[in-house]
């Protein structure tokens, strides 16, 4: 009788409570309130770690860049020499596929900004929620199913025996080689980098409201000089944005010229692969590799020091 | 929209459209076609190559190791890639633009560069021939795309809830938990499900990290291509259109894909 009583009196906290207030209790002790002028630091600790794994390599590239491949022992040099460097200057091979990379990336950023720029404007400005929420998923489709898959299509497509020529053959053309060349690694890229530049100037493109553009046309504007005067600079800082990262990931872009180029069309990146997995000169392809990350940082440096990092900045708080 | 800017849009989406739907369309028919290569007009419907490539064993090893690098990089990104985007939206900290040009490196250096260089590390820290590593190394290079979800998340709650909720008495851990983390869930979710499936598709990373003995799905299909193209490749593809297709449908559902068409 008493004890029923007592046991009624006596007041539990829920299991969960007591959870939470022990857990607390640890972190007072872990991490005591007079820290907590420090928890941002904590809490972006482990991300700086992770992303120190990068940074580690970057250094371990640095250090093989500078030493020179022994072709009796096939190991690299213990000495320091920049005669990689020297090779990669010296090499018109090398100079040319830098050239083609960077022609490649340039022709790249134009047609995708080209087909982006529509696509995002119908998206964002069309009335129609059917209209939108279709051109999403077309979108957002080939974005998830990744560059093998869709290069593959494209092999399926444009190859000698592909679906192209298979319906050129039924009204009796020879089979044209469509593949394994330029313009089929530049097209490669285009329909690659769309997703990527249609996500990035969408929101550019949000944020002009459409009274402006309506106002410009009631003052006489055409819609050409609307687009012109009014809507492109406007939409400036979401094309600088897809421009950089369309320009960044075409130039360094590995799969599109490996499998539409056929290996005649090699990109820096395939260069910097070869020399890793075919010649095993591990010193020449970390030299090939930073000169790359040199000339992407050199081109993303300059954008942002004249534009500055525009939508690019990460956890803003304007 | 006046006609003439209608007729020149329209046919540059048109352009757009087919080009990123037609390597879908094209793989899709012809995993299921009854010939033995591909060829135009189709020969006839039939699943064999589904049977085909469920019964071979390198395949079905590739996608299951392929699953083992998605789920690794969800598990390290996910933490870590929450805490860094509060931290970088909740607290006043200094040097915030060396932090976010850190940060970003994973996308400013390229992908063969930081590729190589994990290679390289991973190497001489020996767990080079594991699939795990290949997961670490997913997350790695994609995860500023989850500290931007978050964070973006993050920038619209507002802190008096925080406070109310510590004034009300709760310590730090549970205003954490019952209130900043329901409050950004939807970009954690968002970055999750994106860091899962360009893991699952990530190519060139994988193509440095991987051997003959722990390959992955999308290394596996860029080996098998030869001259000759055969159809089951075409139905193992199509495994990454079930992927895309299931992963569009929840982002649209958990937070609608007109989320990405808001400006900041």
């Amino acid at each position: 009788m008493n004890n029923s009583l007592a046991d009624k009196t006596r007041f539990r906290y829920p299991m969960r409570w007591r959870i939470m207030d022990s857990l607390e209790e640890g972190a007072n002790i872990m991490w005591p309130k007079s820290m907590s002028r420090h928890t941002g630091w904590l809490l972006l600790a482990p991300a700086l770690l992770l992303v120190g794994i990068l940074v580690i390599g970057l250094v371990q590239i640095g250090d093989a860049s500078f030493r020179t491949l022994d072709t009796s022992t096939y190991l690299l040099s213990e000495n320091y020499t920049g005669a990689n460097y020297q090779t990669i200057w010296d090499s018109s091979t090398y100079a040319r596929i830098i050239w083609r990379s960077l022609f490649g990336a340039f022709l790249t950023v134009v047609f995708t900004l080209l087909l982006a720029f529509p696509y995002s404007y119908i998206l964002v400005r069309t009335p129609s929620a059917m209209v939108r929420k279709t051109l999403l998923i077309i979108l957002f489709l080939p974005f998830f199913i990744g560059q093998v898959v869709r290069a593959y299509g494209w092999l399926i497509i444009l190859g000698n025996s592909g679906v192209v020529n298979d319906m050129l053959g039924l009204v009796g053309v020879e089979p044209i080689r469509l593949l394994f060349n330029f313009p089929a690694v530049i097209f490669g890229l285009v329909q690659y980098m769309l997703p990527f530049a249609v996500l990035l100037l969408a929101p550019a493109l949000t944020a002009i409201p459409q009274e402006i553009e309506t106002a410009a046309g009631s003052l006489g504007a055409n819609w050409r000089q609307t687009l012109w005067h009014v809507i492109l600079p406007m939409a400036k800082p979401g094309l600088i944005g897809a421009a950089l990262v369309v320009a960044t990931l075409s130039l360094t872009d590995f799969a599109m010229p490996a499998m539409l180029g056929g290996g005649s069309q090699d990109f820096i990146a395939n260069a910097i692969y070869d020399q890793f997995f075919r010649t095993a000169n591990q010193g020449l392809g970390s030299a090939l590799a930073l000169v790359l990350v040199g000339i992407g940082s050199l081109m993303v440096g300059l954008v942002f020091v004249v534009f500055g990092a525009g939508t690019l900045g990460m956890g803003a708080k304007k | 929209m006046p006609r003439s800017q209608k007729i020149i849009f329209w046919s540059l989406v048109a352009i757009s459209v087919i080009t990123l739907s037609l390597p879908t369309i094209i793989v899709i028919g012809a995993s299921v076609t009854s010939g033995n290569i591909i060829s135009f007009p189709p020969e006839g419907f039939s699943l064999k190559w589904y049977e085909k490539i469920a019964m071979a064993r390198d395949l079905r090893l590739a996608l299951w190791r392929s699953l083992i690098v998605s789920t690794v990089c969800v598990l390290v990104s996910l933490p870590i890639g929450t805490l860094a985007g509060l931290a970088l939206t909740r607290y006043r900290l200094k040097f915030t633009n060396m932090i976010n040009v850190y940060l970003l490196l994973p996308f400013t250096v390229p992908l063969i560069g930081s590729g190589i260089g994990m290679m390289l590390v991973f190497g001489e820290w020996g767990i080079l021939g594991n699939v795990w590593p290949v997961g670490v190394a997913c997350a790695v290079i994609n995860i500023p795309f989850i500290i931007w979800s978050v964070s973006s998340s993050a920038a619209v709650l507002d802190r008096d809830l925080e406070l109310a909720a510590e004034n009300c008495g709760a310590g730090r851990l549970e205003t954490f938990w019952y209130v900043t983390l329901p409050a950004v869930m939807p970009g954690v979710i968002t970055g999750g499900l994106l860091m899962f499936v360009l893991a699952m598709t990530e190519f060139l990373v994988s193509l440095l990290l991987t051997d003959a003995r722990t390959v992955t799905l999308p290394v596996q299909i860029y080996n098998n291509i030869r001259s000759i193209i055969t159809p089951d490749l075409a139905a193992v593809s199509v495994v990454f259109v079930l992927i895309a297709l299931i992963a569009v449908w929840l982002l649209d559902r958990l937070v609608g894909l007109e989320i990405f068409l808001k400006s900041k």
